[in-house]
């Protein structure tokens, strides 16, 4: 019964409210990201709303955030960030690896 | 507070399956990888997987091999379809088709919108030639601290048809996750069902291969931790994304 108690306890805290996240935005255009270079608060959960102008999918993707999220030609997508140390934290796009490139940086 | 049915679901599947879990727990071995919630949108996938168990204390084989191979694709931005054809064997029986089965997943926030990241699990299994038939459901937790990911797969099963005794059976994976490199991650689980309870580390992997190409490998071996767990049991996963 602690293993049922302790899992509903986290369930609860999962879909209860949570404190306002900060928003920053960020721009797939031509193939590139804009800007390329994003800044954050450190320790604070961000929502990352990327808008792809593109027609065609592009993919967030940073193995150093943890994240990978495919953003439809025309559509965007929201990506949550951190909280997360001091560090610089590069991201690229899957579909274009060598032109779509950004970081962001946590200070 | 503002709640809606997408928030509300996990929660009550959530409470219905911790509260069946501490009351009844699935038999057969319930080492199997351990699933997380997400899915990537435009993603093909064809996998193998295997379980061998050295030899299994509740029927007496030894050497048994399950082998999967399955052929799945994301059908939309949050749900993942897959199929399965599972073949057996061990060292008394000779290899054989042994079942099917057809699975969905469903991712249900976005990564670390909430304090946990949460989806469903949802499985249709049918022994081949025998009218034996089982359906799971499993809610799927993962929580990222820092460098660390921790998953849970908590499992609802119920087994019906006219050549087995029906029944409702739980299960719970646990696994902790370091995300060292893209190409090596060492992490520890822990299974439970009715005939299991083990624990052992394993190791997983991703080769990158091209655009939306990649090559995952996973590879544990799980220790038996009771009388009716198989001393140790071996699980391999190779997955090819495109």
């Amino acid at each position: 019964m602690r293993i049922a108690a302790s899992v509903c306890f986290f369930l609860m805290l999962c879909s209860g409210a949570w404190a306002k996240t900060p928003v920053f935005e960020l721009e797939i255009r031509d193939h590139l990201f804009h800007p390329d270079e994003l800044r954050i608060p450190a320790n604070t959960k961000v929502k990352l709303i990327v808008y792809n102008r593109d027609s065609t999918p592009e993919e967030f993707e940073s193995y150093e955030l943890n994240r990978e999220k495919v953003i439809m030609g025309g559509r965007k997508a929201n990506i949550f960030i951190g909280p997360l140390a001091p560090g610089v934290y590069p991201f690229f796009g899957e579909f274009n690896p060598n032109t779509a490139q950004g970081r962001v940086i946590v200070e | 507070m503002r709640l809606n049915f997408r928030r509300l679901a996990p929660v009550l599947t959530g409470i219905c399956l911790a509260a069946c879990s501490a009351q009844l727990t699935a038999d057969g071995t319930a080492v199997d990888k351990v699933y997380h919630p997400y899915v990537e949108p435009l993603e093909w996938e064809l996998e193998w997987r295997m379980i061998h168990e050295n030899e299994n204390p509740i029927s007496g084989e030894s050497r048994r091999q399950l082998h999967r191979v399955g052929f799945g694709r994301a059908v939309s931005e949050f749900v993942f379809a897959e199929f399965y054809l599972i073949g057996e064997q061990s060292a008394e029986n000779d290899f054989e088709l042994e079942a099917y089965e057809f699975e969905i997943l469903w991712q249900m926030s976005e990564q670390g919108e909430y304090l946990l990241d949460y989806g469903l699990l949802f499985e249709l299994e049918k022994e081949d030639g025998v009218d034996v038939w089982e359906y799971s459901t499993a809610l799927l937790l993962e929580k990222e601290f820092g460098r660390y990911s921790a998953t849970a797969n908590i499992g609802l099963q119920y087994e019906w048809g006219d050549d087995i005794v029906d029944e409702l059976e739980s299960s719970l994976a646990l696994q902790v996750r370091y995300r060292q490199s893209p190409r090596f991650e060492p992490a520890l689980e822990l299974y439970m069902g009715q005939d299991t309870l083990g624990i052992g580390p394993a190791f997983l992997g991703a080769e990158r291969l091209g655009i939306m190409k990649a090559l995952r490998w996973q590879l544990g071996v799980i220790f038996g931790l009771d009388s009716d767990t198989s001393d140790y049991t071996l699980r391999a996963v190779l997955e090819y994304e495109f």
